[in-house]
């Protein structure tokens, strides 16, 4: 089981209640995508996956682990098992892409290898194998503050990449790409956690490519679990339903969805 | 991808370079600043200090002791306050003569400009050091050492807070025929007040504690009991010192602060009027300045009589001509380098120390150590590091460090609170730990902040590291007291020179850099 959430509540500390009595597990390998209006609660269910967040009730399992925050150590070698991708790339401006990069195995790395790694990177060809493969191989020695939104938002993804976690929570990793390089950012990701067996769960902005892409879809609405189906299975009412009356409602559906593909594309290698 | 397996980054070799740039400089440095940490744990030094240190409980209680100490309490107040009195009286009109605020034409003005710079290049011990082989000992050569030099900064202040207000209304009553001082007082001064209030009352705390610092050389006060105590190696009778002069800076900061805040939020439609609290204010301040008059006697009168005038005129011209023989610049040349090396590496050890005391948790138990630290002047740590690893300028390489990192750990540990805390959490949460995560997280986006702090302060620990020697922590300092002691005024003179020199590069110095830093 890569992931098990039992009746989970989450209460934020100002009382607002972003999920109430959530079940949800993935196993091993499996990719999921994770759909619903803005307020849903996508982010925090991604912030319990990855330990960020403390289950206010309910079990919560990771990577066959109860998550126990007093044991700093082990806390930390299961956090270097998860790797994160943010809708804001946190990235310090003022640091160079290959450092920043380099910053996904921290917690893998013994201590003297990630200090020296500031004055001369350990691993050059690592960070300039996995910027390759997000079309930024030029930015290698760039700083981070020269780069785009949609550049940096790949930056963070290639450090995931390099982090090479076993369980992937990516939150709206392509909001800041254009349509083309979205979709194949997604199968990159896609492709790297099948060939490492690794899980991975995405909330997405963009219906369509959840469809198109995720063989297992979880929408989410007002902290619960609307529905949980493999792909084929989930209607346009089903969709329809899940995003009505949404609070900001002056983009409509259609923006999400405008062709329902019921069998995912095949997987280009 | 075509070259996958020849990358190489661009900035090694310049990273290279300076690092080896480092060591070439830092080396000699550590050489000139005799730097030897085993001179801490060197038994016959241990001995020393620790007998002191373990004296220092319990802290000296008699009656007598604690008479004298409030009469010396009493006396460092009233040496700030009438320092300053007199410190204004030299300020405000070289504030008014040098200031180009209403004046078409701003002249060279070099005999005003060139005063303020000998005021301001020659730090108040050493006009201390002079009065008191004018004076005697006493409060009446820490008043006059203040004045001199604390005139010379405020008049620098002022002029600057006079030049920063909006010039346009004053510039207007010029237009319409009103002389300048009317001008100023009319158009400039309601816009300038507060900070010019909010100044002066921070220098009055800075006052404070350097009155205490010029008791070493015996100008009266907490320093001269503080330095009687240490030379008789008298631990209890020091920790008592210690403790009311920490105390007294407590409160001082806590009354300037309030003070500033105070003028700071009145509203600017009654900054000028004066409300009852106002008057209550005016009131105590002049009870505190008369009553520091009184308390200090001294006749300032005699000061100026024909035989003190006299007796000046033969003790300065002792100072001429200054000793120029090869032999002597040779060894002022030395003190320079030797008072640079101090400044860099104390700097350098206290940006290292504050950085690991920001970082470090519990908070309150830091921020109280970090206080003390801070709050204990230079010169005070000179005269305990003197003792944990004998004269010299390892000594003052400490004390300075010792001070410094109280006041880099607060700055640091305020940058830090305030940096982004995403890219923090983003590398905790891949299992990196805490200070990992800072390396790589914050440090990035803090460092100019932290280099420009740290730069602040070794402008100010260049100046300090000067005349630390007067204690006998090594540089310029040590050989201005030794000629003094020997009465040797020539070869005194020519080390103010130097001292002068010093502080003019440094002001160049810093004013250069901060442009380059703007830029």
């Amino acid at each position: 089981m890569s992931f098990q959430l039992d009746h989970i509540d989450y209460v934020h500390a100002n009382g607002f209640t972003a999920l109430t009595d959530l079940s949800l597990q993935a196993k091993s390998g499996e990719q999921i995508a994770l759909i619903g209006p803005s307020g849903a609660g996508k982010t925090t269910l991604l912030s319990l996956i990855g330990t960020r967040l403390k289950p206010t009730h309910g079990r919560l399992t990771v990577l066959n682990q109860t998550v126990d925050a007093d044991n700093k150590r082990a806390l930390r070698h299961l956090r270097s098992q998860i790797a994160s991708i943010y809708q804001q790339p946190p990235l310090p401006g003022r640091q160079r892409v290959v450092t920043a990069v380099l910053a996904g195995r921290l917690g893998i790395w013994p201590a003297w290898k990630s200090l020296a790694s500031l004055l001369y990177p350990m691993d050059i060809d690592g960070a300039a194998n996995v910027l390759s493969k997000v079309h930024l191989s030029e930015k290698l020695f760039d700083c981070c503050d020269q780069l785009s939104g949609g550049q940096l938002q790949r930056v963070g993804m290639a450090r995931v990449l390099y982090q090479q976690g076993a369980l992937v929570l990516a939150d709206e990793p392509v909001s800041a790409l254009d349509p083309g390089l979205a979709l194949a950012m997604i199968q990159l990701l896609q492709q790297d956690a099948r060939e490492r067996k690794a899980t991975l769960i995405s909330s997405l902005h963009s219906v369509d490519i959840a469809l198109s892409c995720f063989e297992r879809i979880v929408g989410l609405r007002d902290g619960q679990i609307a529905f949980d189906l493999p792909t084929q299975q989930v209607t346009p009412q089903m969709l329809d339903h899940l995003y009505a009356n949404e609070s900001t409602a002056h983009h409509s559906t259609t923006d999400r969805y405008t062709t329902v593909n019921r069998t995912p594309v095949p997987h280009t290698a | 991808m075509t070259n996958k397996h020849n990358h190489r980054d661009p900035l090694a070799a310049k990273r290279l370079s300076l690092c080896l740039a480092v060591i070439l400089l830092v080396w000699p440095l550590l050489i000139a600043a005799e730097f030897n940490p085993r001179a801490l744990i060197d038994p016959a030094n241990l001995k020393v200090i620790g007998h002191f240190l373990w004296a220092f409980l319990p802290p000296q209680t008699s009656t007598d002791f604690l008479i004298e100490l409030f009469n010396a309490t009493m006396q460092t107040i009233a040496i700030a306050t009438v320092g300053m009195v007199f410190a204004m009286l030299i300020g405000i009109p070289l504030a008014y003569k040098i200031s180009s605020v209403c004046r078409t034409y701003l002249g060279m003005q070099l005999l005003p400009r060139g005063l303020l710079t000998l005021l301001r290049g020659i730090p108040e011990l050493v006009w201390a050091l002079a009065f008191v082989r004018i004076l005697g000992l006493g409060p009446a050569a820490g008043i006059l050492a203040l004045g001199l030099t604390y005139g010379g900064m405020l008049a620098k202040v002022y002029a600057e807070i006079l030049e920063s207000v909006d010039q346009a209304p004053a510039n207007a009553l010029i237009a319409a025929g009103s002389p300048r001082p009317l001008a100023m007082l009319y158009g400039l001064l309601p816009l300038a007040s507060k900070e010019l209030i909010s100044y002066t009352v921070y220098r009055w705390e800075c006052a404070l504690r350097a009155s205490v610092v010029m008791g070493f050389v015996g100008a009266g006060g907490l320093g001269q009991l503080m330095d009687q105590a240490m030379k008789m190696l008298n631990g209890g009778e020091a920790c008592s010192v210690l403790i009311v002069f920490l105390g007294l800076v407590f409160l001082a900061d806590k009354l300037s602060a309030w003070l500033r805040d105070f003028t700071a939020t009145t509203t600017s439609s009654n900054a000028f009027a004066f409300n009852r609290l106002h008057m209550v204010l005016a009131f105590m301040l002049w009870i505190l300045v008369l009553a520091s008059f009184h308390l200090l006697q001294t006749d300032f009168s005699s000061l100026f009589s024909f035989e003190a005038l006299q007796t000046m005129a033969r003790f300065a011209s002792g100072f001429f001509p200054a000793d120029m023989s090869s032999a002597w610049l040779t060894k002022i040349s030395y003190g320079i380098w030797q008072t640079l090396a101090i400044s860099v590496l104390g700097t350098v050890c206290a940006a290292v120390a504050g950085l690991l005391f920001a970082l470090c948790k519990p908070r309150l138990i830091v921020n109280f150590f970090l206080n003390v630290c801070r709050s204990v002047p230079e010169m005070v740590w000179a005269t305990i590091t003197v003792l944990a690893v004998g004269l010299g300028p390892f000594a003052g390489t400490l004390a300075l460090a010792l001070h410094t990192t109280g006041v880099l750990g607060r700055l640091f540990a305020q940058a830090i609170d305030n940096a982004p805390i995403q890219p923090i959490n983003a590398l905790k949460q891949a299992g990196a730990t805490s200070s990992l995560a800072f390396l790589y997280a914050a440090l990035p986006l803090i460092a100019p902040q932290l280099l420009a702090y740290t730069l602040y302060r070794w402008e100010m620990n260049i100046r300090m590291a000067a005349i630390l020697g007067f204690v006998g922590a090594g540089g310029l300092g040590q050989l201005l007291y030794v000629s003094m002691s020997l009465m040797n005024y020539a070869q005194a003179s020519s080390v103010i020179v130097a001292m002068l020199f010093l502080s003019i590069l440094v002001d160049q110095a810093s004013a250069w850099l901060r442009r380059f830093m703007q830029a």
